[in-house]
C-alpha cells in the first residue's frame, strides 16, 4: 500500500446520451496530497467527482481506491470504504440540527443493529458515545455552539463547516470537496484553507478539491489538474499551471 | 428534560378509564387504541422517511383479513394470528416500496400506492371463498389463552398492552441511528447515501416495518368490529388514517397517538347525522394545515422543549 497511490483514476469516461462529459481522464492522488480540479463550467469537474464518489456510473475506465476497484460501486459503499464528499450546494440535512448532521455522518460507526435495538436492552450507550464524539468533532472546528441549531438556519459559511465536519466524522482516507469556498467570506476562506491543509498534513487525508476561487487553489493545492471539454489539459504544481498557455486557452478560448 | 417520561404514566392513568364508560364508549376507546399502530406505520413512512405512500389501507386490510380468515377457517387463536398479520402486512409494505426503489416519488408514488390499496379491496370482494366477498365475514369470538375476549372491556386491556409495546419499540427505533437515517433520507437522499447509509435498504426497512405494525392494527380491528367487509378498507378509510397523522403531526410519535384519539373521538359528536362524521376528517385536516402545519404535537413541543422529538438523546 505504501507505494501505490491512494486514488488511481484511469481513462474514466462518462457519457450522458450523446454528450461526452468526461473523455478518458487519468490521474493519481496520494495520501496527504491536496489536488485541485479546475476548469471552465461544463468541463466535467463535478461529473468526474460524481464518478469517484459513486453518484455517477462511468461508462469506461477504472478507479482504484486503496487498491480496490470502486468504479460502479454505490455512494454508500464508497463512503463506507473511506471516501467522503461534500456537495456544491445544499449537502446538509436542513431539518436536522448541526449535531444530528454529524451523527448521520457517524452512522456506520454507531454500533446498534436493528433487532438488538428493538428487543435488546437499548442502544442508548452507542448513541451517547456517538453524540459525545460528534460534539468533539464540532468543537475541533470551533462550531460546537451551533450544535443544537437546525442546519437549514445556519449561514452559508457555517453550513460549509458543518458539512466538512460531517464528512470527516469517520476519519476518511479521501475527501472530495466540491466548491467549498462558495459563499464564504474572505476570513472564512482563510479558515477553510487552514483546515484543508491541516487535514492533509497531520491526518494524511488525500483531498480532491473543485474550486473556482483561484487564490484558494493556489494557496492550498500541491497539484492542479485542469479540465476542459472533459479532457485533462494540464496536471502540474500550481505555479507551473499558472504559466501554462493551454490553461489560458481553456479559460479564454483559442486566439 | 425528563418530562417526556410523563408519557409513560399515561397507560397507568388509562387503566380504570373504561369502568367510567358505557359499552359504546368503550368500543370507541378501543378503536382509538387500534388506530395508534395503524398511524405509527403510516407516519413512519410518510412523516419520518418522507415518502408519500398511500398503501396503508392495504396493510391494514391484509392484517385484518389474515387474522380473521385464520381464525374462521383454521381455528387459529387470535393472539397467534398477530404474527402472520404482522408478516403479511410487512411483506405488503416491502412490495409497496418497489416503486419508491425505482425512483418514483411524490404524486406518482401516491397514486401507485393508492392503487395497491384499491387492488387489495377488489381482492377481498372477489376472493369470496376466504373473505365472504362484499357481504363480508364474521370473525369468531377471540380469546387469549383461554380467557375470552368477548367484551370491549376485556379487549381494552389487551389492546392497551399491545399499543404500549408497539409505541415503546417505535420510540426506540426512531431515537436510534435508524430513525435518524430515515430523517436524513427525507431531508436529502443523495447526501444520506454519501454518509454511508444504504438508502434503498432503509426504504424497504421502513415500509416493511411500518406495514407489519399496521398489520397488527388490522388484527386488532378484526376482533374489535367482529365482522370484516371490503368497504372498511376503502378510500374513506385511507382519508381517516391520513387525517390521524396530519392532525397529530407528521413524523411525531406523540402526534400519532393524539391524532388517533382525536380522529376517532371527534366524529362521535356527529353520530346522529350520518355522513357528517367523514366531513369531520376533512375539516380537521384543513384546520390543522391552516393553523398548525406541524400538527397538534407541535403545541406540545411549543409548551415545553422536552416534548421536541429529537431522536438522538439516550
Amino acid at each position: 500500500m505504501a507505494d501505490s497511490p491512494l486514488l488511481s483514476v484511469r481513462n474514466i469516461e462518462v457519457r450522458f446520451g450523446g454528450l461526452i462529459a468526461v473523455a478518458g481522464v487519468s490521474f493519481d492522488l496520494n495520501a496527504g496530497e491536496i489536488c485541485a480540479l479546475i476548469g471552465p463550467n461544463g468541463a466535467g469537474k463535478t461529473t468526474l467527482f460524481n464518478a469517484v464518489s459513486g453518484n455517477v456510473v462511468p461508462n469506461g475506465g477504472s478507479i482504484r481506491f486503496r487498491g480496490e476497484e470502486i468504479a460502479g460501486l454505490t455512494p454508500h459503499e464508497i463512503s463506507a470504504l473511506g471516501g467522503r464528499r461534500t456537495f456544491q450546494n445544499g449537502g446538509l440535512f436542513p431539518e436536522l440540527t448541526a449535531l444530528e448532521n454529524v451523527l448521520v455522518g457517524l452512522h456506520v460507526q454507531v454500533g446498534s443493529d436493528f433487532l438488538g435495538l428493538l428487543f435488546g436492552r437499548s442502544s442508548a450507550r452507542a448513541e451517547v458515545a456517538a453524540t459525545k464524539r460528534a460534539r468533539e468533532l464540532l468543537s475541533l472546528m470551533d462550531i460546537e455552539h451551533l450544535a443544537e441549531q437546525k442546519a437549514g438556519a445556519l449561514s452559508g459559511g457555517q453550513q460549509r463547516m458543518v458539512e466538512i465536519v460531517r464528512a470527516l466524522a469517520t476519519n476518511p482516507h479521501l475527501l472530495l470537496l466540491d466548491e467549498p469556498a462558495v459563499g464564504l467570506s474572505p476570513a472564512a476562506r482563510q479558515q477553510l484553507a487552514v483546515v484543508v491543509r491541516d487535514l492533509a498534513r497531520t491526518r494524511n487525508v488525500g483531498i480532491l478539491l473543485i474550486e473556482h476561487a483561484i487564490e484558494l487553489v493556489m494557496s492550498v493545492a500541491d497539484r492542479v489538474i485542469v479540465l476542459n471539454d472533459g479532457r485533462k489539459v494540464a496536471d502540474a504544481p500550481p505555479e507551473q499551471v499558472r504559466a501554462d498557455r493551454s490553461v489560458l486557452e481553456a479559460y479564454l478560448g483559442h486566439a | 428534560m425528563r418530562l417526556r417520561r410523563v408519557f409513560w404514566l399515561l397507560p397507568i392513568v388509562l387503566l380504570p378509564l373504561p369502568w367510567f364508560l358505557n359499552q359504546y364508549q368503550q368500543y370507541v376507546l378501543n378503536t382509538a387504541l387500534l388506530y395508534v399502530p395503524v398511524g405509527i406505520g403510516f407516519n413512519l413512512v410518510v412523516g419520518n422517511l418522507g415518502l408519500l405512500a398511500f398503501s396503508n389501507v392495504a396493510y391494514f386490510g391484509l392484517g385484518a383479513y389474515a387474522s380473521g380468515v385464520l381464525m374462521a377457517q383454521l381455528g387459529v387463536p387470535w393472539w397467534i394470528t398477530l404474527l402472520p398479520a404482522a408478516l403479511i402486512g410487512g411483506a405488503a409494505g416491502a412490495i409497496a416500496s418497489i416503486p419508491a426503489l425505482r425512483g418514483v416519488r411524490l404524486f406518482y408514488l401516491a397514486i401507485m400506492t393508492l392503487a395497491f390499496g384499491e387492488l387489495m379491496r377488489w381482492t377481498y370482494i372477489r376472493w369470496e371463498a376466504l373473505t365472504g366477498g362484499s357481504m363480508g365475514m364474521a370473525v369468531p369470538m377471540p380469546d387469549l389463552l383461554g380467557w375470552s375476549l368477548d367484551t370491549d372491556l376485556r379487549r381494552f386491556y389487551v389492546f392497551l398492552a399491545l399499543v404500549v409495546m408497539l409505541v415503546t419499540i417505535t420510540d426506540r427505533l426512531l431515537r436510534s441511528r435508524f430513525g435518524r437515517a430515515f430523517m436524513a433520507i427525507k431531508d436529502n437522499e443523495v447526501a444520506a447515501a454519501a454518509m454511508g447509509i444504504p438508502t434503498d435498504l432503509y426504504i424497504v426497512l421502513a415500509f416493511a416495518w411500518g406495514g407489519a405494525v399496521v398489520g397488527i392494527g388490522g388484527a386488532m380491528f378484526a376482533i374489535s368490529v367482529g365482522h370484516l367487509t371490503p368497504v372498511s378498507f376503502d378510500l374513506t378509510e385511507l382519508l381517516r388514517q391520513f387525517a390521524i397523522i396530519m392532525v397529530g403531526g407528521l413524523g411525531s410519535l406523540a402526534g400519532t397517538i393524539i391524532g388517533a384519539v382525536i380522529v376517532t373521538v371527534a366524529p362521535q359528536v356527529f353520530i346522529s347525522f350520518p355522513g357528517f362524521d367523514e366531513l369531520v376528517f376533512g375539516l380537521l385536516i384543513i384546520l390543522v394545515i391552516l393553523f398548525l402545519p406541524r400538527g397538534l404535537a407541535s403545541l406540545l413541543a411549543r409548551a415545553h422543549p422536552a416534548f421536541v422529538e429529537r431522536y438522538y438523546r439516550g
